[in-house]
């Protein structure tokens, strides 16, 4: 009942009127920002630091949060449509997204992660509220080790996500784990893979390698093809699903939103992670699997359910530990600290107004995203009926212009270039891009983690299987790997 | 008659346009005498991505100038990331001579090049400002046998795998702070086994999670979580105990050992900027630290006030380069 008493005060403080501005201009930003591609939240937020200073926390904070919430439920717009994803968080959703928009049903795909996301994020909201200080205790409970036996669970997904050729999706994955880890090494100060090149120092920013692989290698390859023209056809499609397809989405939206607002709650780890591993959960625990890639509802649903509800969990560290978990909060914890609120394990005594209040605007703030967003999907997806070459130069332009307003460096443009390039290269010989942006997203966290762990443990390899957590991570971790072949087998047996 | 009018009429129109022209003159005589001043918004670096403490400096001291309207143009904040400062330096390196160009700045800007990582250190830059500092400090989890910092230098002696986790990257500041620490306490500076974190906030948490034996970073970021009573700390690098929330925390120096170690920032220019562009910007600083709106931004932030003019701060800056290669080589990660 405390946590009642508690909402019921964090009501009060959100439904101020000035608050509800706040939590309605956050989101509507956020929503916009998030539809750019490459422009994430980091900027945006980093431009109110200064309008923060003047400001209430409480309402400081519910516009930030609005905004970085708002980005994630808007990103999926551009990677449904364009194959561009608008933020890092929903690259996973562009597996499966665009290739519905191909089919006609870029009406359907939207309005599926709208609602996906709206679930996600009342899931996260709720969870903050139940649990949310023992929840900084699971987050405590991630050493190196167990965060290494999370990404290797999460890089078993590589054999999922490899659809025709399993060596070419590992040849993939390992080409995605080297571009990860460019840059100075954090344990030794060592120049890995940099050529001597200033820009290469802090390794490759990961929206830069998605947009090109994704976005830019279509747009080459649509060009390189040539087009059927395609005929005039409806391309908004409906935007309804059927009962069938609630039925079908119940359980992988609850599930990826479990998981997503537990990866959040990790300080290491967020929603970009978050969404990956919903993905790929699903798509193993899907029985039409191998359609997954293909426009399969499931896989939109699952990674925006996971990152929004990730996005929720994020706030925990931030606010019960005070350690942000990603570029993103920390700017918010930034801002936090200017407004002369301290997060961390004090904060719940000090100032429970900010704390109460945020996740009370983050119900409606969720609310507001849906309503913004279903009516204007029909206007959205129109966007695929402007003419083709008009369609590709716009695509083109917008991730130019997002990746050079990241840091106003031109060597990203041509990094850009480069991967778009590369795209083409793989998909014209058959390597997946989904393997290799999942280890470029997963393979930095777990080499460093990996490297901690046994410089902790003084070089002992045994430190992963003796801890709990980091061994029942890595047994499932075999379990998945070699499911398929247990299937097989069952299968086989049966079949006498 | 009509010769001498029009003369009459040249020499009418004349002493007013002289006037006028003198008008026009004479201000821009005396500004160009009295005072540089900007003629553009002032580029001002903060070489990182947003949100770290160079961003912070950056867009706290720009609101507080705006603020206080304590110039004639905008700083505006700009985020030039890479290399841990590299890729700013270099390019305010090759723009030598920008008159409206500042970046902020903090130990990396020593310890980068000498891990070879960049070709520029201070030398190449001109010193603004000194403008706060914060201070390191060891921490251990609060049910730790270890009391005091030299109990914990003897466990590191004993047992040299004994992990010290830090937030920042090895051979950087939280690194160097610990290792100058053991050195003074006349253990090898390359004994700490040290676990490079991405932040301090991870770094602590790793300490409360039990997966690290002790953590060291910075005093203001530590302030918070000490207060939540899982943590203790054994020892600040202040050269005098601090106030407020760390009034409880004993100094190395209190427990033997001679050592401080500051976390400072401050702003730098240009290495070829104009003698009175530079005067300008000294003279700004100096008036910003005195404003309430700068007081009260730097109380909330938990910085402490640690103000040094141009040149004293080019002199502390040398004696840094000293101190920081000498611990860097005993820990054998010296590069350039």
């Amino acid at each position: 009942m405390e946590s009642l008493t508690n909402l019921v005060y964090g009501f009060q403080i959100a439904l101020d009127p000035m608050n509800i501005f706040y939590v309605f201009i956050g989101v509507f930003a956020g929503t916009v920002i998030g539809m750019l591609p490459g422009l994430g939240p980091i900027s945006a937020l980093a431009l109110m630091i200064p309008m923060a200073f003047t400001m209430d926390p409480a309402s400081g904070l519910i516009l930030m949060a609005g905004v970085y919430y708002g980005a994630i439920f808007g990103g999926s717009t551009s990677s449904i449509l364009l194959n561009a994803p608008g933020v890092a968080g929903t690259v996973a959703t562009s597996f499966d997204g665009y290739p519905m928009a191909k089919k006609g049903l870029a009406g359907k795909a939207l309005a599926l992660a709208a609602y996906a996301s709206f679930i996600g994020g009342t899931i996260s909201v709720l969870g903050l509220m139940l649990i949310a200080p023992l929840l900084s205790q699971v987050a405590i409970s991630f050493g190196p080790a167990e965060y290494f036996a999370l990404m290797v669970l999460g890089l078993t997904a590589v054999v999922s996500l490899s659809d025709k050729s399993l060596i070419k999706g590992m040849i993939a994955a390992i080409f995605g784990m080297m571009v990860s880890i460019m840059g100075i090494d954090l344990q030794t100060g060592t120049e890995r893979y940099t050529f001597n090149h200033i820009e290469l120092l802090d390794g490759i920013d990961f929206i830069v390698v998605a947009l090109g692989l994704f976005a830019l290698a279509e747009v080459f390859y649509m060009l390189l093809r040539g087009g059927s023209k395609t005929q005039k056809r409806n391309i908004v499609g409906s935007l309804k699903l059927s009962r069938q397809e609630v039925k079908e989405i119940a359980m992988p939206i609850t599930r990826s939103s479990i998981l997503g607002f537990f990866t959040g709650v990790l300080p290491g780890a967020g929603a970009t992670i978050g969404s990956f591993l919903g993905y790929s959960m699903e798509k193993r625990l899907a029985r039409d699997g191998d359609t997954f890639g293909q426009g399969n509802i499931k896989g939109v649903a699952a990674p925006e359910a996971a990152n929004n509800a990730a996005c929720g969990g994020s706030f925990v560290p931030l606010l019960t530990l005070g350690v942000p978990g990603s570029g993103t909060t920390a700017i918010l914890l930034g801002a936090l600290l200017v407004m002369g609120v301290t997060p961390g394990p004090m904060m719940l005594e000090q100032r429970p107004d900010v704390f109460w209040g945020v996740i009370a605007s983050m119900y409606i703030g969720n609310i507001f995203l849906l309503v913004l967003n279903l009516p204007l999907i029909p206007y959205f997806a129109r966007l695929l009926d402007v003419p083709r070459p008009l369609l590709l130069s716009m695509i083109l332009i917008f991730c130019m212009v997002g990746v050079y307003g990241m840091s106003f460096s031109v060597f990203n443009l041509f990094l850009l270039l480069g991967f778009g390039l590369i795209g083409l290269a793989m998909r014209l010989y058959g390597f997946p891009a989904a393997p290799m942006i999942l280890a470029l997203i997963l393979g930095a966290l777990m080499e460093e983690s990996m490297r901690r762990a046994l410089q902790i443990s003084g070089g002992d390899w045994w430190v992963f299987i003796q801890k709990p957590i980091s061994m029942w991570l890595l047994i499932i971790a075999f379990l998945s790997l070699f499911m398929p072949l247990f299937k097989f087998v069952y299968r086989r047996i049966r079949g006498f | 008659m009509k010769k001498n009018s029009r003369l009459l009429l040249k020499k009418r129109y004349l002493a007013p346009l002289l006037c006028a022209v003198a008008a026009l003159l004479i201000p821009g005589f005396a500004l160009a005498q009295s005072q540089w001043q900007p003629t553009r918004p002032v580029e001002y670096i903060a070489p990182a991505n947003p949100g770290g403490g160079w961003d912070t400096l950056v867009r706290t001291t720009a609101n507080v100038i705006r603020a206080e309207n304590l110039s004639n143009q905008n700083f505006s904040p700009i985020n030039v990331p890479g290399g841990g400062g590299a890729v700013a330096w270099a390019q305010i390196a090759r723009d030598n001579r920008n008159p409206h160009k500042l970046f902020a700045t903090s130990p990396p800007i020593i310890l980068v090049p000498l891990m070879g990582n960049s070709r520029f250190n201070h030398q190449d830059f001109t010193p603004i400002a000194r403008l706060i500092t914060d201070y390191s400090i060891v921490l251990v989890r609060a049910d730790s046998p270890y009391q005091t910092i030299n109990e914990l230098f003897a466990a590191i002696k004993a047992n040299p795998g004994l992990s010290v986790g830090g937030g920042s990257a090895t051979g950087s500041m939280d690194h160097i702070a610990i290792a100058g620490g053991a050195a003074a306490a006349g253990l090898p500076a390359s004994g700490v086994n040290y676990i490079a974190f991405s932040g301090g906030g991870e770094a602590m948490i790793a300490l409360i999670g039990n997966h690290v034996e002790a953590t060291v970073t910075g005093a203001g970021e530590a302030s918070a979580q000490l207060a939540g009573g899982r943590m203790r700390a054994l020892a600040v690098s202040s050269p005098e105990r601090l106030s407020g929330p760390l009034a409880d925390v004993p100094t190395y120096k209190e427990q033997g050992i001679d050592y401080t170690f500051d976390i400072w920032r401050g702003v730098m220019a240009p290495k070829d900027m104009p003698k009175e562009a530079v005067a300008y910007y000294e003279d700004l600083f100096a008036r910003m630290i005195e404003t309430p709106t700068w007081k009260q931004a730097r109380d909330q932030l938990g910085w402490l006030d640690a103000y040094q003019d141009g040149e004293t701060f080019g002199k502390f800056l040398d004696e840094q380069l000293d101190q920081f290669s000498t611990v860097l080589g005993d820990m054998g990660l010296l590069r350039n």
